[in-house]
């Protein structure tokens, strides 16, 4: 992997320099039905992490490497959002 | 924990407001806890850079000594981007009145959580408040977990995302043009490379604010700071901007590193971390119903930051209003009265504050902010002007017919005055 010099890192090659605890459980969930009669699916480009995908016409949202930023929320009030249970999560050192 | 024990004030999270209503509270001899969602203190702050030191100055003795500042700013800068260069004004001095410094938002709370400490406050890492305790329109406690915590009051200190305060009723959600997307990466790079680089002094620092190609031209701005062995890039960018523009948020930052003024300053240096957080645009605008019986609100979960364009204070105000929150508990405690009525004295206070004052003295400037012109027009113009001014072919060229020709088609003679004596007059 290269460390960044003068080439784009990708999104998760940055994901990969955060420290984090995953839970098994995820704390942000779509609702499908919403997301089949949305237009805009601006949750596919405000997420920093880029943690929603589309696939198959279905939206499909990856906990892991939340970054707990709340965008997403607030760009879509249709999302169930939480932050993760304490302790998990991002742990960041340098914010 | 004792399971129905009563503290004198439960306060959620162990930012700058929460730590600074528990440090001010745990000094007077009360009986407070604060809650953290984070493995430990300031494992969930981010933020931009640099912490302005007049209130921490007057509320924590020995500040200066005993703070982790990493380098004081001496060089201010702020530059206009296009997609390929920039133009710069750079203000250097040696504000030998120590007016703010550059540190990391997770180290800086950490330490504040030490201060609370050695006054005898408790604060509780990995903890996530769930819910609040309302019982008819009175908060009694908290729930976290399979736990109830209860006090006399509540201080809300939970930050941007207000998932409790509305639970209270105290407030909405935010609206799209009320919080911008921050996203920031952190390079390494050794200590006197740095100063190099930056001209500065052996503990000297640069702050250095960004409009036009960082935010993609729409409403935001990047950052960096230097920090003592670490720089750190950001870009800012108001989330119904982020929308409209279909901007690619997870892609701005690294692509700001990666342009050519950018590159050059990081050269060699490679990020070692990545984080986002969301910050209140609104200025006063946003400040909602700040007290309700047994809860106050403070720092971002009331609104309480001021973004100038080439200045961002939160983290002080933050303080402050935990500090103030921390004073109407201690009246509120002399009458034996938490209701509303009592802890409207909070607002009261807030409101001689320098918080208030600097809120209502900036009032348009969210407003301001909201022209175009300074995130698109301005910057593009600025730097094909110097651009080609400083051209030098055939003949030289002369910078009034240079201005007339570039300006055609894009913005009037007469907006460009009227929007330059509005930034006098506001900013
Ligand atoms: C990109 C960016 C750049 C900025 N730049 C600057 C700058 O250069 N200078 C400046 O002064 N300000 C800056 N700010 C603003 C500043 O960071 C904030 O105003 C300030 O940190 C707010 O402090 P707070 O205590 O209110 O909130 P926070 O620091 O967010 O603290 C809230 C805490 O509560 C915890 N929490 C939340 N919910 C719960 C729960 N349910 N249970 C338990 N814990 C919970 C969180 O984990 C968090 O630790 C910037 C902000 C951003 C996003
Ligand atoms: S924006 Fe919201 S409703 Fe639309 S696709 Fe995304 S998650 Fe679903
Ligand atoms: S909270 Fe932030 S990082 Fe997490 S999914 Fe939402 S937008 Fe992405």
């Amino acid at each position: 992997m290269s460390d960044g010099g003068d080439e784009k890192l990708s999104v998760e090659a940055r994901l990969g320099l955060v420290a984090f605890t995953i839970d098994s459980e995820p704390h942000i969930r779509v609702n499908q039905d919403e997301c089949r009669k949305c237009s805009l699916k601006q949750c596919l480009f405000v997420c920093p992490a880029k943690l929603y995908t589309e696939e198959e016409g279905e939206i499909k949202f990856n906990h892991e490497g939340c970054l707990e930023c709340g965008t997403c929320r607030i760009a879509c009030p249709k999302i169930d959002w939480n932050y993760p249970r304490g302790g998990f999560g991002a742990h960041y050192q340098y914010g | 924990m004792e399971m129905e024990e009563k503290f004198d004030a439960i306060i959620v999270g162990a930012g700058a407001s929460g730590l600074g209503a528990a440090y001010s509270l745990a000094k007077s001899g009360f009986n407070v806890v604060v809650l953290e969602r984070g493995q430990r203190i300031g494992a969930k702050n981010v933020y931009g850079g640099r912490i302005y030191s007049h209130v921490f100055e007057k509320e924590i003795p020995g500040f200066k000594e005993d703070a982790p500042v990493e380098r004081w700013v001496t060089g201010e800068r702020l530059t206009f981007l296009d997609d390929s260069s920039a133009a710069t004004l750079e203000l250097s001095s040696d504000f030998s009145s120590e007016n703010s410094f550059i540190t990391t938002l997770s180290k800086f709370n950490e330490w504040l959580g030490k201060k609370v400490e050695e006054t005898g406050g408790l604060v509780i890492s990995g903890i996530k408040v769930d819910d609040l305790i309302i019982e008819g329109s009175t908060v009694k406690g908290i729930v976290a977990g399979e736990e109830r915590l209860f006090a006399d009051v509540v201080i809300d200190a939970e930050g941007v995302n207000p998932i409790l305060a509305k639970k209270a009723g105290l407030r909405g959600d935010w609206n799209p043009h009320e919080v911008a997307v921050g996203v920031k990466e952190v390079i390494k790079l050794p200590e006197s490379v740095i100063e190099d680089r930056f001209n500065l002094n052996h503990g000297e620092g640069a702050a250095n604010l960004f409009l036009g190609y960082a935010s993609r031209y729409g409403f935001g701005g990047g950052f960096l700071y230097t920090a003592k062995d670490t720089i750190s890039i950001g870009v800012v960018v108001r989330v119904d901007s982020a929308i409209a523009n279909r901007i690619s948020v997870y892609d701005i930052v690294e692509d700001f590193r990666l342009h050519p003024y950018i590159s050059k300053l990081i050269k060699d240096g490679s990020p070692i971390e990545y984080s986002a957080h969301l910050v209140p645009e609104a200025g006063i605008h946003g400040v909602p119903k700040l007290y309700g019986n047994g809860i106050l609100l403070t720092g971002d979960a009331a609104g309480f930051v001021l973004n100038r364009g080439f200045t961002v204070r939160g983290v002080d105000f933050a303080f402050l209003s935990g500090v103030i929150a921390a004073e109407t508990i201690r009246k509120a405690h002399e009458e034996g009265d938490f209701s509303a009525s009592t802890l409207s004295h909070y607002e009261q206070r807030l409101k001689e504050s320098v918080v208030f004052r600097e809120l209502e003295n900036f009032r348009k400037v969210p407003n301001l902010l909201s022209n175009l012109r300074f995130f698109e027009t301005y910057p593009k113009l600025l730097c094909e002007i110097l651009k080609d001014a400083y051209t030098v072919g055939e003949d030289s060229k002369k910078i009034y017919p240079l201005l007339k020709n570039k300006m055609r088609d894009r913005v009037s003679m007469i907006t460009l005055i009227r929007d330059i004596i509005s930034v006098v007059r506001n900013l």
